[in-house]
């Protein structure tokens, strides 16, 4: 058998083992390659730093589960400290029963960094209502109405930050966490019928479909996958905001090599099945 | 047998890698990170092969799932929307008074969520259609006004609007190609056929896009157990 | 000497009035209030809200520059008395009124400027307006056009379809359903069926069922097996029904095993750890993968393909369409496959919302053409086509 065919007949459990290892080593040994800022992550930056201090706030909707949160964690993570190092309001929504874990366990992750952060004056957590469309639906009309209360079961009237808050007129930004489609259920109801300003940041792949959402303007910036999130990382760190493990630009070394090597294989792949494919044709033709 | 002799050398090797990263790292205390971190790597196992731990930790993870959706469901959806505003904080008495159309925006509902019920059945399965009607076409009419407005009017008006750019130019093709290959009411022959011949084309570049993209979720997925079993578990990073 | 300078130094010292005994008054500076306020019925609602606008006060951002809100009174008269409402922040230039009890009745506004000491300005000018319902959203007329249009189309072919054939071309998977069953019987494999993880509503999911009934029957006169692991309860139960149904068309009942239709969990991952145990095991010699797809689609694929099965898959979910291209033998994209199941069925409703949508997007293929081509000639600045275009593209903006 010619080498090109031992190739194409590799056993799949050795590409596991170099995917394993071209994701281990970068961890034990930091490469600290460099991450270059895109426009859409930018443009996310840019709507957050528009929100004013004190003021109307940040609305993120914590719509993922445990499943995607290596990507989605570390952007939850870096818009809490932006928000929370900057004086930012926040006010954090699930659409998801498990995005609601997720949202207390990015709170409780980033508020020890802040200790002088209370919940009630600079951020609100209203938690998990069943329903997705209705309730951004009627987040339009007024909060109270699908929010009575916040997650603690304390009323939103008596809460000093929700004084002037009632729908999506009173936010600045709203940024959706997701890995499914519920960001063009905002795109939908929030932001077509109420025109409340969204930002996405979304799975890898989801970030694909996106795309053409981005250039009519619909969104207004998204964070696509690990890379999104580590050069938010990348800008939060730049302007001094916070001093915290980036978690998603530790990630990225990793991911380069391994990108390399799926990059390597699928050309030693494919100029195997063309030599193999030649080589029975030759074969053949001396044969018959 | 050369197979379970490289096993036996490939376990001895990842033993001795194990052992000194728990000697070398600080790794966690916590009782639950390890019963992740273990399961964690019985799931990964299944990449060698099929095997006892792999069985374990899918039907595990089977059970938690079923016994998790029912508690959330209940609490969620039966607790919260039918039960609470039924009996404990009666939403539909106010000042006193009994208001009717409150109790029935509550009732109403329920019924037809128990119809569902009804598939079970040899014969009312039938009464389903209620429901699910009711669920298609609410859903149907609040997204068929927005779904043109997001998907088609946008969509079409990015289209259109074109610069005297080869960009354009392309992005046209490619859209009326691939909406052109998605035409049943004719066989793909002739000038049809060679269109839609350059629809597939993009479609095709369209996907590998979107499969690179996610090729990096997956990875990221990946990084992130990598990160848990490294720095949550073993400690041996910062 | 130093007496005389400390007494100068007292004098510089001294105030020039006296302290008196009267209470010391802090002259309060009330800010300048709104102006121009306008009252009138919200556009394009129910009913029920009355908009009000008004030009900023001149201490809001400028002047004095100690606005920090705005406070909303309403009353039932033009004299008053007028109550407290609500409240906007500085900088904002409207407020819509969406407690309003009574359409049709006047109500009149007045605005107070507050200040971060909370000192009201004077009242501005009373407005008045009525709330008052409206039957169409006057901003999305295009759309009700465009609508009416295409639902047109698909009554019209459906009435089309229930009178005479309606050609559609067949779709290339078609073909592989049947070489599928074969090969699993040849190989004495089960066929393995999984509906996804949609529900009931989903279209993708009904147009697998339809595509189930189709596999079942070619089951049943193979004497095949069929496995088919669930999601959904609900869709069990309709599979449940359908391969009966097969079963019992292809003259088989008694081999339908309805043990064979189970449902498996309601959690992603846990279904496609499940569905793949169960591929490791059964090993079957066809896989179809048809409905509504998320991230679990590759987990599928990749190990029906380890298992050396020859696997069909279908779903609308654009996302995952690349990963089932990539590992099964054949796919049905996106609406091909929704063209499969009235294929297969005949029913005269899906075969005319297929010529339906057809139409639609001849109409949508005509539209881009025409743009463009104005599009074109508007760019080069030839005749009246730049403004027709312009016009064009804002029928499709929003109104």
């Amino acid at each position: 058998m010619g080498f090109w065919e031992k190739v194409m007949r590799l056993d799949r459990r050795w590409v596991f083992f170099l995917i394993a290892l071209a994701v281990l080593i970068p961890f034990l040994k930091p490469l600290r390659l460099p991450i270059s800022v895109t426009k859409p992550v930018k443009d996310i930056f840019d709507e957050v730093e528009k929100v004013p201090p004190e003021g109307p706030p940040l609305l993120i909707g914590t719509d993922y589960a445990p499943s995607t949160a290596p990507e989605l964690d570390p952007m939850l993570y870096a818009l809490l400290r932006h928000c929370f190092a900057t004086k930012r309001r926040v006010m954090l929504v699930a659409l998801y029963p498990q995005g609601a874990g997720m949202a207390q366990a990015g709170l409780d992750n980033v508020l020890p960094e802040f200790p002088e952060v209370k919940s009630g004056m600079d951020y609100v957590f209203l938690g998990y209502q069943p329903g997705i469309g209705s309730v951004i639906l009627q987040m339009g009309e007024e909060i109270r109405r699908v929010f009575p209360t916040d997650a603690y079961g304390v009323s939103l009237d008596s809460l000093p930050m929700m004084e002037y808050i009632h729908n999506y007129d009173d936010i600045a930004f709203m940024m959706d966490l997701s890995g499914s489609s519920v960001p063009m259920l905002w795109v939908m109801y929030a932001g077509a019928r109420y025109e409340q300003r969204i930002g996405v940041g979304t799975t890898a792949v989801s970030a694909a479909q996106y795309y053409p959402f981005l250039n009519t303007g619909q969104f207004k910036g998204m964070l696509g996958g690990l890379k999104g999130a580590a050069e938010y990382e990348k800008l939060i760190k730049k302007k001094g905001y916070t001093e915290a493990r980036k978690v998603a630009t530790i990630g990225m070394d990793a991911q380069s090599i391994a990108h390399l090597v799926i990059l390597f294989l699928i050309i030693i792949g494919n100029i195997a099945f063309f030599a193999s494919k030649s080589h029975r044709k030759k074969t053949k033709l001396t044969s018959g | 047998m050369k197979e379970r002799k490289g096993l036996i050398i490939g376990s001895v090797i990842l033993l001795i890698i194990f052992i000194g990263m728990l000697i070398k790292g600080e790794p966690s205390k916590s009782i639950l990170v390890w019963i992740a971190a273990l399961l964690t790597l019985f799931i990964y196992s299944f990449l060698y092969r099929d095997n006892i731990f792999y069985k374990f930790a899918e039907h595990l993870f089977v059970g938690v799932s079923v016994g998790y959706g029912i508690s959330v469901y209940w609490q969620n959806a039966f607790i919260r929307k039918v039960f609470d505003p039924l009996f404990i904080t009666k939403t539909y008495i106010v000042d006193g008074q009994f208001h009717l159309w409150p109790l029935l925006a509550i009732v109403i509902p329920t019924l037809m969520g128990l119809l569902m019920l009804s598939i079970f059945t040899k014969k009312q399965a039938w009464l389903i259609r209620i429901p699910i009607a009711f669920v298609v076409g609410m859903s149907a009419g609040i997204s068929v006004p927005s779904t043109f407005q997001a998907y088609i009017f946008e969509h079409t008006k990015n289209t259109l609007y074109i610069t005297l750019s080869i960009s354009s130019f392309i992005m046209i093709v490619g859209v009326i190609t691939t909406l052109v290959y998605f035409f049943f009411s004719k066989e793909h022959k002739g000038l049809l056929g060679k269109t839609a011949n350059i629809g597939i084309w993009f479609i095709m570049i369209a996907f590998g896009a979107s499969f690179g993209y996610t090729v990096m979720a997956r990875i990221s997925l990946l990084i992130g157990r990598m990160n848990f079993l490294l720095y949550d578990w073993l400690g041996v990073i910062k | 000497m130093n007496v005389l300078l400390a007494l100068l130094f007292l004098m510089q010292q001294t105030p020039n009035s006296l302290p008196s005994d009267t209470t010391e008054v802090i002259e309060v500076v009330r800010p300048a209030p709104p102006t121009d306020v306008i009252a009138m019925d919200t556009p394009n609602d129910v009913g029920g809200s009355v908009s009000v606008q008004w030009e900023i006060s001149e201490d809001d951002g400028k002047g004095l520059n100690n606005v920090i809100l705005y406070n909303v009174f309403r009353g039932q008269s033009e004299e008053g008395p007028f109550d407290y409402i609500g409240t906007v922040g500085a900088g904002r230039t409207s407020y819509d009124d969406q407690t309003v009890e009574k359409d049709k009745v006047t109500y009149y506004y007045i605005l107070k400027a507050q200040t971060k000491e909370a000192v009201e300005s004077e009242a501005s000018n009373v407005a008045s307006g009525k709330a008052a319902p409206q039957w169409f959203h006057h901003g999305r007329w295009n759309i009700l056009i465009l609508g009416i249009l295409f639902a047109l189309f698909f009554a019209f072919y459906i009435r089309m379809a229930k009178g005479k054939k309606l050609f559609i071309r067949k779709i290339a998977g078609l073909d592989a359903v049947e070489e599928a069953v074969g090969r699993s019987t040849e190989m004495g494999k089960p066929v393995l069926f999984c509906p996804g993880i949609g529900y009931l509503y989903d279209i993708a999911t009904i147009a697998a069922l339809t595509i189930l009934g189709r596999v079942a029957k070619k089951t049943a006169e193979y004497e095949t097996r069929i496995i088919m692991p669930n999601y959904d309860p609900v869709v069990m139960s309709a599979a449940q029904e359908i391969v009966k149904q097969s079963y019992t068309e292809a003259g088989r009942p008694d081999n339908f095993n309805e043990k064979d239709i189970f449902y498996l969990t309601q959690d992603q991952f846990g279904f496609a750890a499940g569905v793949d145990g169960i591929m490791l095991r059964e090993k079957p010699g066809a896989i179809f993968l048809q409905g509504v797809f998320y991230a679990e689609s590759l987990i599928l694929a990749e190990t029906g393909h380890s298992v050396g099965a020859i696997q069909i898959a279908g779903t609308d979910r654009v996302t995952q369409l690349p990963f089932f291209i990539s590992a099964c033998d054949y796919t049905l994209i996106g609406e091909e496959m929704f063209a499969a199941s009235s294929y297969l069925s005949r029913d005269p409703v899906m075969l005319g919302s297929i010529k339906g949508s057809d139409a639609s997007k001849v109409v949508i293929i005509s539209v881009i053409l025409i743009g463009a081509i104005l599009g074109i000639l508007g760019g080069l600045n030839i005749g009246p086509f730049g403004t027709w275009f312009q016009s064009l593209v804002n029928w499709f903006g929003r109104g």
